[in-house]
């Protein structure tokens, strides 16, 4: 079973030839038996004519000679007769009278004038008219009586070789043998030959395939699709027709990622709005207090107080968005105050929910990780927590440095995220949006993906979700970290 | 008896020479009589010697062979033949009746043997070791092929059947040579000038066998008309013909072709020996 199932799956290209062969080989085994057995019977027959022939002859010549007893005219005839039949290879003829004894023979030495055969030889010959084949020995024997008015006046013993008609026997098998081999390996090279040049288009299929595995969507060029087959131009229609499908699709999908960022923008723009509007009363408030009272020194004091601290948590909620959508770009490292900042933008929304943010931010120091990756995924993550949590819940942000990489949590206490959805954030799933306002995962998976990290999502019923985010740090900055740490200068003051 | 038209006809199937011997029209033909003497090879000789003997008498020839000598004898005595080339033991048997014509010489002298053979792998060193075998003989009227064994044989007061193991004829000296090469016989009673011959023509056949016994010299098979014959002139030709031989370009030919040297008169009293064995024989049957 094992070794049917292990040929099962074997490459057609190999199956094909081999099923040839094997029927080849088949077929030859069949034919050769049928030739070969046709052959014999043909020349057993041929045999037989022959021979009919050739004691039929020799009858005529030995008759008168075997009547009249004449020794020499019976060795005479014998001997003339040696040379004269080309299909019996006789290898001695001897005639005997009715008493059993020799009257002469081709082979005089052999079998000498008034002899008798010897019974070892004797018994190989029929009692009566005829031929006994022995394939084995490759002899024949012959035997015809020499008749006169009905009385027998002797017979003709003759022993045939037919070493000729089985090596001719041998010949053809062996040309069966050969032929059939030639051929049977002909076919299954020919089979070979043909089907791979036949599934030549699948390989082309499966490269394009792989590349789309690999995020490269491209068709197959119109030079690779000559001299195929029409099954396999209608394949490579329908896998550039998909090719085609998937390329919009993408194109329609970061189109809409873009968007989506702009909407983001604008809800953090209301929120920063918001946030300024908030002590802008007290603000005006404050001046105009100043202006009232300005002359008491201890109301001036504390008012321009209360005014400094409302402006400067105005510049850190402009100083925060500046650096998420300017700064982001060029700057290779994250430090603890980058994933700070994020509590600014998300704080208003958390607030405006009545949810209270669990921040656990354990970073020290740079780390070598894309700072604008990583804060944006993080941002939607949290936008995502909160929009999830109810009122009265927790969302909690931890962020930790670990095996070479950056890992940040974001858990929410929502319903759970939806399977499907989870999947689709793993990258289990394939690259198309799932149903729905998926896009900010869309989003984080696409960003994550690009600086070659990782997602978890740990999902519990009616418990919330936590979802765990890898980034690796970068390869170069491993390095110059590696050697900074072997110059004992933390990498942090470095940066 | 056979007569003339079967002669004729017997003759154009037996021998197939290259031109008609003779048409049945041609009632003036010489008939001439012969022996098996190579027989195998004979067929261009015989063309030759009736293009010879029609050039020398100037008239058509047939030349008529049978199986055996008797038959041959037996037609010249019956006058169904002008003359023959026979063997010595007939000639000795009807001497009265037949005349000599012209005799071979060979090597130099109008004699020749009789040769016993065995075979090349036979221990057989003189002619009693070859008591028990079987054997070949030619033919029962020739004298090297069947009288000078036979008289050995009379001498031993044995005769062919008690002294061999068995015998039997081959009609040819040839077919003793084959029969003995063969291993069909163990020994054989051959012609000793047609085994010099067939020594130098056939010499793989002639290997196979080794001469254990030779005669003394006897008189060569002579050229034989009857005693009385019906046309005199017919015969001197006939004589002078083979007696010219020598002379002729074609006869020449022939001579070499036989290894003769030529043809010769003699008397009767060359076949004295001969006639000797052959009183011998006749006594002991």
């Amino acid at each position: 079973m094992a070794t049917i199932a292990r040929t099962g799956s074997w490459p057609l290209v190999w199956k094909v030839p081999l099923l040839v062969a094997g029927l080849m080989v088949g077929i030859a085994v069949m034919i050769s038996q049928v030739v070969l057995s046709r052959l014999a019977s043909d020349q057993e027959n041929n045999l037989r004519q022959l021979t009919d022939a050739y004691l039929d002859g020799l009858s005529a010549a030995v008759l008168q000679p075997a009547i009249r007893a004449d020794v020499w005219e019976t060795f005479d005839a014998l001997d003339r007769a040696r040379n004269h039949y080309s299909g019996v290879d006789a290898r001695f003829v001897v005639v005997e009278l009715p008493d059993k004894k020799i009257l002469a023979s081709s082979d005089p030495t052999r079998f000498p004038v008034r002899s008798a055969v010897p019974g070892e030889l004797a018994r190989h010959f029929p009692e009566a008219n005829g031929l006994v084949i022995d394939n084995d020995a490759g002899r024949a024997w012959l035997v015809r009586t020499l008749r006169v008015e009905g009385y027998s006046v002797g017979r003709i013993l003759a022993e045939i070789d037919i070493a000729e008609l089985l090596r001719v026997r041998r010949d053809v098998l062996l040309t069966l043998i050969l032929a059939n081999g030639a051929l049977t390996v002909a076919f299954a090279a020919i089979g070979y030959w043909a089907l791979k040049r036949m599934l030549q288009p699948l390989s082309v299929l499966s490269n394009y395939v792989e590349h789309v595995r690999e995020g490269r969507v491209e068709p197959i060029p119109e030079g690779s699709q000559r001299k195929i087959a029409a099954e396999f131009r209608r394949l490579f229609d329908r896998f550039n027709a998909m090719a085609r499908a998937l390329s919009e699709r993408e194109t329609l999908a970061s189109h809409l990622a873009e968007q989506e960022k702009y909407a983001v923008l604008g809800k953090l723009a209301s929120g920063m709005a918001h946030e300024v509007s908030n002590p802008l009363g007290g603000l005006f408030n404050a001046l105009d207090t100043l202006r009232r009272h300005g002359t008491d020194p201890s109301v001036r004091d504390s008012t321009l107080n209360l005014l400094e601290r409302g402006l400067t948590h105005i510049r850190n909620v402009v100083r925060s968005t500046l650096v998420i959508y300017r700064l982001e770009a060029s700057n290779h490292s994250a430090g603890a105050a980058d994933i700070d900042d994020l509590r600014l933008l998300i704080e208003p929304e958390a607030a405006r929910k009545n949810i209270d943010l669990d921040w656990m931010n354990e970073i020290h120091g740079k780390l070598p990780v894309a700072v604008g990756s990583v804060r944006q995924a993080t941002l939607n993550l949290l936008i995502n927590a909160c929009a999830a949590t109810p009122a009265g819940g927790v969302v909690t942000l931890r962020a930790i440095e670990e095996n070479y990489s950056l890992m940040i949590e974001v858990g929410d206490e929502g319903p759970g995220l939806p399977a499907v959805l989870a999947k689709y954030l793993v990258a289990e799933a394939d690259e198309t949006t799932p149903e729905g306002n998926g896009l900010g995962l869309w989003i984080v998976r696409r960003l994550v993906a690009d600086e070659g990290g990782s997602i978890r999502v740990d999902r519990e019923r009616n418990a919330g979700t936590l979802i765990s985010v890898t980034w690796p740090f970068r390869e170069e900055r491993i390095l110059e970290n590696d050697k900074d740490a072997l110059s004992g200068e933390d990498f942090v003051h470095a940066g | 008896m056979l007569s003339r038209r079967d002669v004729m006809a017997g003759v154009a199937a037996s021998v197939a020479l290259s031109r008609p011997i003779v048409s049945a029209a041609a009632a003036d033909a010489v008939t001439f009589g012969l022996n098996p003497l190579f027989l195998d090879s004979d067929i261009q000789l015989l063309s030759m010697m009736q293009t010879y003997l029609v050039k020398q008498l100037g008239r058509p020839v047939q030349l008529v062979k049978r199986r055996t000598y008797q038959e041959i004898t037996a037609m010249l005595l019956s006058g169904q033949l002008d003359a023959a080339w026979i063997c010595d033991d007939p000639y000795v048997q009807h001497e009265d009746q037949l005349a000599l014509l012209a005799v071979p010489l060979y090597r130099h002298e109008p004699l020749y043997q009789t040769y016993v053979i065995v075979g090349q792998e036979s221990k057989a060193n003189s002619f009693d070791d070859i008591k028990g075998t079987v054997h070949a003989f030619s033919d029962p009227d020739s004298t090297s092929g069947y009288l000078v064994t036979r008289y050995l044989l009379a001498l031993r007061h044995a005769t062919p059947a008690e002294f061999f193991r068995e015998f039997f004829f081959t009609y040819g000296h040839r077919n003793v040579v084959r029969a003995v090469a063969a291993g069909l016989a163990g020994s054989g009673s051959i012609d000793g000038y047609v085994w010099d011959v067939m020594s130098e023509r056939e010499p793989e056949l002639i290997k196979r066998t080794r001469v254990i016994y030779r005669s003394e010299s006897l008189g060569f098979p002579p050229i034989v008309g009857l005693q009385t014959p019906r046309d005199s002139g017919l015969a001197k030709a006939l004589s002078a013909a083979f007696m010219g031989m020598p002379s002729d370009p074609l006869g020449r030919e022939i001579l070499a072709m036989l290894q003769l040297d030529g043809f010769t008169q003699a008397t009767p009293d060359l076949y004295h020996a001969t006639q000797e064995k052959w009183l011998v024989v006749k006594a002991q049957v």
